[in-house]
C-alpha cells in the first residue's frame, strides 16, 4: 500500500512538474519528460511487470494531465517499462551509464510508438517526430535518468528495510 | 519450471496491461471529442489541477521576474545605443545647419558681388582681434588676389569696414565700428549728407548733420562716395536716435550697423575695375 502512494505520489509530482514547468522550456522542440525515466528505472529495478505497471500509470497520468484521448501515452510508457524489465535479470544494475542508456533507449521506442499509434488513430504526429527533435528528447530524458534512477533505487531500499 | 512459469505470468501481465489500454483507446476514440476520462480521472484532475494552476502561476511569476530582468539589461542597452545615436544625429544636425548657414551666407555675398559694380573678392574672416573685439580682424585673402590697402569690405547686409593692412595672402580690415574709422555717409531718405565715425562699440556716430536736415530714426544711412574708399550707395546703417543740442549748428544721431559686425564668417572684398 505505501509502494503504491509513494511512486502514486511521485508520479503526480513528476507529471506536474512536466506540464506546469518543463513543457515551458522547449529545446529543439523536444520537453524533458521525467515519466519515462520514472518507468524504465522501475522496470529494471522490480521487473518487468512493474516496469508494464508502472509505465501504464505514468502515460494515463500524462495523458489526464494533457489534453489528448486517454491511452496514447499510457501505452508507449507501457511498453517501455516493460521492456526495461526485460533485462532485469541480464544486465548489471550498478552500471552508472545503465539508467541513461535504458532511458535513450526507451525514448526512441516511445516515439515510436507514439507515432505508430497516432497514424493507426489518425492523430497524425509524424510532423512532430523529426529525427533532431526525437534525438534531443532522448538525450534530455537520457541525462535526467541517473537522478531518478538514483532516487527510485532509495525508495526501494527504504521499503525494502520497512518489510 | 520457476522461469517458465515466471515468463508465462510476466506474458499474462503483458497481455492484460496492453488490453486494458488497447480498450481504453477505443472507448476514447468512440467518444465524441475523442476523449472521456470517466469517474476516476475526474476524481485525479480534481485533486491535481489546483495543484496544477499553483505551480503554474509560480511558473508566470518565475518568468515575469526573469523578463523584467533580462528586460532591464536589454533596455539598458538599448539606451546606450539610442544614446549614442542621438548625439551621432545630433552632431549631424548641427554640421548640417552650420552648412546650410553658410551656404546662405554665401548665397548672399553672390548675389551682392553681381549687384555692386565692382570686382569683388570673397573672403574668410580667420581671426578677430582678441583685445578689441569689434575693431578689426584678419580675412583670408591678401594681395595675391589683388587685395589693396583701403579696399572697402562688405556683405550683403551692410559695409565692414576697410582694409588697414595688405600681406600676400591675408588682410587686415578695419571695421566701421573702431574709433579710428570714419567714412561719409547720406540719409537715404532726406539725401543729407554727414560723417559716421566709429566709437568701439556696437554703435556708430553720425556727426556733421546739417541742423535743418530732416533725421528721423530708422532712416537708412548709406556711403556717400566722397573720400575715395567705399563707392556711393552701400548701406552702413538705420538710425537708432537723433540729438538736437539747443543752439548747436549741427546734429547728431546714434547708427546701428547694418552688418552684424561681431559674427562675421564671410566677407566680400570690393576691388577696382580694371
Amino acid at each position: 500500500m505505501s509502494r503504491v502512494l509513494i511512486y502514486g505520489g511521485l508520479l503526480a509530482v513528476a507529471g506536474l512538474v512536466q506540464v506546469a514547468w518543463l513543457a515551458r522550456v522547449e529545446i529543439s522542440g523536444a520537453i524533458l519528460d521525467p515519466l519515462l525515466p520514472i518507468a524504465v528505472a522501475v522496470g529494471i529495478l522490480r521487473g518487468a511487470e512493474y516496469g508494464g505497471m508502472m509505465g501504464l500509470a505514468a502515460g494515463l497520468l500524462q495523458d489526464l494531465l494533457g489534453g489528448g484521448p486517454l491511452g496514447v501515452n499510457g501505452l508507449a510508457k507501457m511498453a517501455v517499462g516493460f521492456a526495461s524489465g526485460l533485462f532485469e535479470r541480464s544486465i548489471y544494475i550498478e552500471n552508472p551509464l545503465l539508467p541513461a542508456v535504458a532511458t535513450f533507449a526507451g525514448t526512441l521506442l516511445s516515439e515510436v510508438l507514439l507515432l505508430t499509434v497516432g497514424q493507426i488513430t489518425g492523430l497524425g504526429g509524424a510532423a512532430a517526430t523529426s529525427a533532431p527533435r526525437l534525438l534531443t528528447q532522448a538525450v534530455l530524458n537520457a541525462a535526467l535518468a541517473p537522478v531518478l534512477f538514483r532516487g527510485i533505487k532509495g525508495i526501494e531500499i527504504r521499503l525494502a528495510r520497512t518489510r | 519450471m520457476t522461469e517458465l512459469l515466471l515468463g508465462r505470468r510476466r506474458m499474462a501481465v503483458f497481455v492484460a496491461l496492453f488490453l486494458f489500454v488497447v480498450v481504453l483507446l477505443t472507448t476514447q476514440f468512440r467518444s465524441p471529442d475523442q476523449r472521456a476520462v470517466g469517474p476516476l480521472g475526474t476524481l485525479v484532475l480534481t485533486a491535481l489541477l489546483p495543484v496544477q494552476a499553483g505551480m503554474v502561476r509560480i511558473a508566470d511569476s518565475g518568468e515575469d521576474l526573469w523578463r523584467q530582468f533580462t528586460e532591464i539589461g536589454r533596455l539598458r542597452v538599448e539606451n546606450m545605443r539610442l544614446r549614442a545615436q542621438v548625439a551621432a544625429l545630433s552632431r549631424e544636425t548641427a554640421a548640417l545647419r552650420e552648412q546650410a548657414a553658410a551656404a546662405a551666407r554665401l548665397e548672399g555675398l553672390l548675389e551682392l558681388r553681381d549687384a555692386v559694380a565692382y570686382r569683388s573678392v570673397p573672403a574668410r574672416v580667420i581671426t578677430r582681434d582678441p583685445s578689441h573685439w569689434f575693431n578689426t580682424l584678419t580675412i583670408d585673402r591678401g594681395a595675391l588676389h589683388g587685395v589693396a590697402r583701403n579696399s572697402p569690405v562688405v556683405t550683403p547686409d551692410g559695409v565692414v569696414g576697410r582694409v588697414i593692412e595688405v600681406t600676400p595672402t591675408a588682410a587686415r580690415v578695419l571695421l566701421i565700428a573702431d574709433s579710428r574709422s570714419a567714412l561719409g555717409v547720406l540719409l537715404q531718405r532726406s539725401r543729407a549728407a554727414g560723417v559716421v565715425e566709429g566709437r568701439g562699440s556696437d554703435r556708430l556716430h553720425l556727426k556733421y548733420l546739417s541742423r535743418t536736415a530732416v533725421v528721423n530714426p530708422d532712416d537708412r544711412v548709406v556711403t556717400s562716395g566722397l573720400g575715395g574708399v567705399f563707392p556711393r550707395g552701400l548701406v552702413v546703417g538705420r538710425v537708432v536716435s537723433v540729438t538736437r543740442e539747443e543752439g548747436a549748428l549741427l546734429q547728431e544721431a546714434e547708427v546701428e550697423p547694418a552688418a552684424a559686425l561681431d559674427r562675421l564668417e564671410e566677407v566680400l572684398i570690393l576691388l577696382p575695375r580694371r
